[in-house]
């Protein structure tokens, strides 16, 4: 059931709350920063630990990875391939390693797992894309963040 | 039968028989490395120490065989720190390069470390290292990552029979190589892998190809000869990975020779018929060659169906009642190995496990009637293979194989039709011995193989469904 209530005569002219309503946006339009971003140009600052866009560390242009299949074990989207080999230099290394991104949900639990320090997750956040993409290795050994 | 009490259980144990066996029976999990079933008793790697009731130290249970009334505490705390202090000795020169090496997730180090080691480690010292000598074509050798156990020493000596690997040197130093960095020449080197207790050893056709943790395994029969030695296949997503040796004491204990261990990959190889090949066609399809077949075996004077010996009792005795009701005055004989005609002539080929005859249900087609196949020539040949028989001299003149064929095998005939192999079907093979053993499918066939069965059901329909693949 609708009960009516009766206002006060005063209310009739909303004067009070249009006022009060004004204070408030001239509050924030004079005295508060703003809270947008101008994107492009300015970016914000994320802690270190953010779990961004995926890189494969190198130490002296050799990748620490040695293809153990950890990373695609523990990897919950299933979403790393990997194809072990062998090479003079390095007694096993990954012939291809590759991230599905549209797989990945950026837990971090790859980078828990490498015993080697190998994989990474960078600061890097802006990953839209017109088309699906899938790291390959190359991609990969771009030293994205300097963790 | 005398009595022993183990961790408070109570257990019953023929004469002789060792602690190790004994505490296995009730649950009991003793750590071991250099004991193995197979193999005679050093006790030398110290890790199956227990504790033993009225005896002043800590007795190898590997080596102590049990007595009647005997008390044994597996988890005493001075067994603890017994298995604890020689876990940390074996890994004082171990690498820990678990990550490269394939062993890990399957060895027998990296389990016992983490049951009964230390996640810390005192030593600082630099570990030994040695350059590896070329084992041969199966074996790769790491001997940073040796424990020293000897099961391989062992083994050449006791089962293999060949006296080719040795321990040199003394002490910390001591390494374990061929005499004289001879490659292996033992046909069984493949168990040198599996007895292996760390990586020091591995396969090198399984080198780096996938983690032991993501095989399946499937319990199988091995096709290779006539012995059927019980083999466990690891595959993953429809590929053979590995074929190791399943215990069954009866025929092969713990073993299995190279032959068997890599027939997977006949099976696997790329120029494998997969599709219906025909000599002058490259678009046939199963629908009309099927339609061709038959019209051939009904025009057809004479015809012989050659059945390999490496066939399943099953497909052998549909081969055999089609014949009776489609091609009742066809010739029907079998063929595996040259010169192994029956199962008389069939024999060890060594002291070990390999036998004369190379496919596996030579046995089981001479249970089911068949005949040796006899040199002469007819009109049309059939030949059923799953691609272990050595293919027969056929005088015919329009030769059809049905089977597992590469391609270079497959250019002797007119049509082929691509079928099973042994890790694709379920089946029943007879031993040597005349025991039945059951096969298990491991793998789907790629592309577009039938099974005999399907195919033969296929010819003897002939009339309303013609839905044909």
């Amino acid at each position: 059931m609708l009960i009516k209530r009766k206002a006060p005569w005063w209310n009739v002219f909303y004067l009070i709350e249009v006022i009060s309503g004004l204070l408030i946006t001239m509050k924030h339009f004079l005295f508060k920063k703003t809270a947008t971003l101008q994107f492009p140009e300015e970016r914000r600052e994320y802690s270190d630990r953010y779990r961004g866009l995926h890189y494969i560390k190198t130490v002296n242009n050799v990748e620490n990875c040695t293809a153990c299949m950890l990373c695609p074990t523990v990897c919950p989207a299933e979403c790393i391939h990997i194809v072990a080999e062998e090479r003079a230099d390095k007694e096993k290394y990954p012939a291809r390693f590759e991230i599905d991104l549209l797989r990945c949900c950026f837990c971090g639990m790859c980078e828990e797992a490498c015993p080697k320090d190998a994989i990474k997750l960078s600061n890097i956040y802006e990953m839209a894309q017109v088309e699906r993409i899938v790291l390959e290795k190359d991609v990969l050994l771009d030293q994205r963040g300097g963790k | 039968m005398p009595k022993c009490t183990i961790d408070g259980r109570e257990v019953e144990f023929q004469a002789g028989e060792n602690i190790v066996n004994i505490a296995k029976r009730v649950g009991v999990d003793v750590p071991v490395f250099c004991y193995h079933p197979g193999l005679s008793v050093v006790a030398q790697c110290r890790m199956c120490l227990v504790e033993v009731e009225k005896m002043p130290k800590l007795q190898t249970a590997c080596s102590t065989p049990a007595t009647d009334g005997m008390v044994v505490r597996t988890t005493s705390d001075s067994v603890k720190k017994a298995r604890a202090s020689t876990m940390e000795f074996l890994l004082v020169n171990h690498p820990l390069d678990c990550p490269v090496c394939d062993k890990s997730g399957e060895c027998d180090l990296q389990d016992n470390s983490f049951a009964h080691g230390s996640a810390y480690m005192r030593s600082t010292e630099e570990r030994r290292t040695f350059v590896d000598v070329d084992m041969g074509p199966v074996i790769q050798k790491n001997m940073n990552r040796c424990i020293h156990c000897t099961r391989c020493i062992r083994f050449g000596d006791e089962v293999a029979g060949v006296r080719e690997m040795v321990a040199i040197q003394r002490g910390n130093m001591t390494d374990i190589t061929t005499i004289d960095g001879l490659p292996l020449s033992t046909q069984y080197a493949g168990n040198y892998a599996d007895i292996c207790p760390t990586g020091a050893l591995t396969l090198k056709d399984f080198r780096f190809k996938k983690r032991a943790w993501f095989l399946k395994k499937t319990p199988s029969v091995c096709g290779g000869c006539s012995k059927g030695c019980a083999t466990e296949v690891h595959h993953e997503n429809g590929s053979i990975y590995r074929t190791l040796p399943r215990v069954s004491p009866g025929v092969n204990k713990y073993w299995l020779c190279d032959e068997g261990r890599f027939l997977f990959n006949h099976a696997q190889e790329e120029d494998r018929v997969r599709e219906v090949w025909t000599k002058t066609s490259s678009e046939a399809t199963w629908a009309e060659e099927i339609q061709k077949f038959r019209s051939t075996l009904a025009q057809a004077g004479s015809v012989v169906f050659a059945v390999g010996s490496d066939l399943t009792l099953e497909e052998m005795k549909a081969i055999q009642v089609f014949v009776s009701q489609h091609a009742p005055s066809a010739v029907l004989g079998h063929f595996g190995t040259p010169g192994i005609l029956t199962s008389s002539e069939d024999g060890p080929e060594d002291s070990i496990l390999r036998m004369k005859s190379k496919t596996a249900n030579l046995m089981g087609a001479e249970k089911l009637g068949f005949k040796p196949l006899q040199k002469a020539s007819f009109d049309v040949a059939i030949v059923f293979t799953a691609g272990r028989a050595v293919l027969p001299e056929l005088q015919a003149k329009h030769k059809i194989g049905v089977g597992l064929f590469i391609t270079k095998e497959a250019e002797r005939f007119d049509v082929v039709l691509p079928s099973l192999s042994m890790f694709e079907k379920d089946g029943t093979i007879v031993n040597h011995a005349g025991i039945e053993q059951r096969l298990r499918r491991v793998v789907p066939p790629r592309g577009h193989c039938k099974s005999i069965s399907e195919v033969l059901m296929l010819l003897a329909n002939t009339g309303k469904k013609q839905g044909v693949a």
